[in-house]
């Protein structure tokens, strides 16, 4: 644990964040341990994706700073930015008329320039990532023809292809059936495992998150309640404080993570035997 | 470097083809560029015949001249005659529809990328109504002529532009809400050019009209000569600001992540874009739909996939120069504006356009 928190690359130091009046992220404070899949998890409207977009450069702080590399990363040019962190925003769009193999090789572009649009290193950054995504048996059909979980891994090796060491995603199996979400949550695992990426994601199901995360972030109305290790952190009294939610905590059969069982009104209040 | 791979390394340029693109390398300096060979064989097509179109045009008037003739006169071997009637006579009003045909082509290609909208062109958001209501003005009300209406019709485009792009911008700025706020300035703006016609003495609200229906007729060299300057300026700007707009139609939050700076990058886009549609109005008057048209004829001709800015600029050449020969053969000798032949053919397509828009879920 003390080692993880030692390294690291990105930061928020006292980070604040809205939307015009409102303030969503109340002066956060977190380290991101290089490396390692962390996920963020937390109730709706909690400031987890605008802490994603904040870490990310895409929203200004009100106060504070995100730090990248040890430097202020609004003060940093955003092409600098682009070679080391990429983003995967909340379900993106893509514009009709646009074939896979075109979508991935977008993500090259801090790398290149007007006389450079295809240099050999971006065409294998290209389809390095069209194969780990599994992406490039369909590289060369429409975007729009393809379905939600084919699209999300498009725009995952859309990011991958960036080639950057940090990825943050927010929410990237929103919407998609549990077969879809598990093979993109596979993939991510994959890729932090074999290249060694830091990987962030913002994350709904509990189980799901502790299965996949080294770290775990938890937050509530703008800041952290807890972080640590899924196994330490998941517990009948964190679900309570972080979704007002009464539940059992098992340890998963298959992975010994923890396994949160929500309790259905029904079973409330009534002694257990 | 092993020896294998010399041949190759010793080569200056190197040729390949990738997932339908062909891309051309270069070394010391390292140069890439990567081409749809689809687009360049369309836009080629569509520029030949474009050419073709046009020395058509330029045999007919009061007097008839041989296909032939105009031909050998274009690539400088005609007789002095048919030079003089090609040259300074007809020419001034094909080039003039060219230019104004491309440039209504690559702005309405960006609008509509920029907003990832096709129902965002400069003709329909009030950018041409803009000019309308300005060139109106100068005419009816400040009297003006020539040059001068041409500047009103540009400053009345920027100005309309920048009107809506402040009203639409909302922490960015989003297809549906920059359409519906531009088909607003739109109604406004032709209310305007109406009431400053009922208003007009008769004979300036002849003048008005006149350039209101968009029309090539009487195009001399002096209007060639800033239209031309101004696309040698703003198309190459507009390719290579296209670079930006390939991650600016991905959403604002990619193309941030991608390294864009998002708001100067939309910014400078439109700006090429407005002032391409407002230098064809003030030149030709609005001419409807072309905008509108080409982009998506060219997305379709190039087999419906998104492709650079070139395929849309050709087509819109072709449109204007093909609509401007059938209004003067259709009904000859009367003339019919271009104008209004473009509004004919591009009203049906347009519903057609919605119809389909609205099933696919993209209408709003």
């Amino acid at each position: 644990m003390s080692e993880v928190e030692r390294t690291h690359r990105l930061e928020a130091r006292e980070l604040s964040l809205g939307y015009e009046d409102r303030v969503v992220v109340d002066q956060l404070s977190v380290t991101i341990p290089d490396g390692k899949v962390t996920v963020i998890v937390g109730a709706n409207a909690c400031g987890k994706s605008t802490l994603l977009r904040g870490l990310a450069r895409l929203l200004r702080p009100r106060s504070g700073t995100a730090v990248l590399d040890g430097t202020d990363i609004a003060k940093l040019p955003t092409r600098v930015v682009a070679e080391r962190l990429g983003i995967l925003p909340q379900q993106p769009v893509a514009p009709g008329g646009i074939t896979v193999a075109d979508l991935v090789s977008r993500g090259r572009h801090p790398h290149q320039r007007w006389f450079r649009q295809s240099s050999a290193e971006d065409e294998a950054a290209v389809e390095a990532a069209l194969v780990a995504s599994g992406t490039d048996v369909i590289a060369d059909r429409l975007v729009d023809e393809l379905s939600g979980g084919q699209r999300q891994r498009v725009w995952i090796a859309m990011t991958l292809a960036q080639g950057t060491p940090l990825m943050l995603l927010d929410e990237p199996t929103t919407f998609l059936d549990l077969a879809h979400q598990i093979e993109v949550l596979d993939l991510l695992d994959e890729l932090n495992d074999s290249e060694g990426r830091t990987i962030v994601l913002v994350l709904h199901d509990l189980n799901l998150a502790s299965r996949y995360a080294h770290h775990m972030i938890a937050m509530r109305d703008g800041r952290i309640v807890a972080e640590g290790p899924p196994s330490e952190l998941v517990t009948p009294a964190l679900v309570s404080e972080v979704f007002d939610l009464d539940a059992k905590v098992v340890p998963d059969p298959l992975t010994g993570t923890p396994l949160v069982l929500p309790v259905p009104a029904r079973h409330r209040e009534r002694p257990t035997e | 470097m092993a020896a294998t791979t010399m041949p190759a390394a010793a080569r200056r340029i190197s040729l390949h083809r990738r997932h339908g693109l062909v891309v051309l390398r270069g070394r010391r300096p390292a140069w890439s560029i990567s081409v749809h060979p689809r687009a360049l064989v369309v836009s080629l097509v569509l520029l030949v015949a474009t050419f073709l179109l046009l020395a058509w045009a330029l045999t007919v008037g009061g007097f008839p001249l041989p296909f032939g003739d105009v031909v050998s006169t274009l690539v400088g071997r005609g007789s002095e005659d048919a030079a003089f009637i090609v040259e300074r006579l007809r020419l001034p009003r094909g080039l003039t529809g060219v230019l104004v045909g491309a440039g209504f082509g690559v702005s309405g290609a960006i609008f509509q990328r920029v907003a990832g909208n096709p129902l965002a062109s400069p003709d329909l958001i009030g950018i041409s109504s803009g000019a309308a209501a300005a060139a109106v003005f100068t005419v009816v009300v400040l009297g003006a002529e020539g040059p001068s209406v041409t500047v009103g019709a540009l400053a009345g485009s920027l100005l309309t532009a920048a009107t809506i792009y402040l009203l639409a911008h909302r922490g960015g700025v989003t297809g549906y809400r920059f359409v519906l706020i531009g088909i607003g300035a739109a109604a406004v703006l032709t209310s305007v050019t109406h009431y400053l016609l009922t208003n007009a003495e008769i004979w300036e609200a002849h003048r008005a009209l006149g350039w209101l229906a968009g029309s090539l007729n009487g195009r001399d060299w002096d209007h060639v000569r800033p239209i031309a300057l101004a696309t040698a300026v703003l198309v190459p700007a507009a390719l290579l600001l296209s670079r930006q707009l390939r991650t600016l139609e991905l959403g604002d939050d990619t193309a941030r992540g991608l390294g864009v700076r998002v708001e100067p990058a939309r910014a400078g886009l439109l700006l090429v874009a407005v002032t391409l549609a407002a230098v064809g109005t003030a030149s030709a008057g609005p001419i409807g739909f072309v905008a509108l048209v080409s982009p998506q004829i060219a997305h379709r001709l190039v087999g419906g996939r998104t492709v650079g800015l070139l395929p849309s600029a050709a087509c819109g050449a072709l449109l204007v120069v093909g609509a401007d020969l059938l209004g003067r053969r259709l009904f000859a000798p009367t003339e019919i504006p271009v104008g209004i032949v473009t509004a004919v053919l591009g009203a049906p397509f347009l519903l057609v356009l919605m119809a389909r828009a609205n099933r696919v879920g993209s209408g709003g």
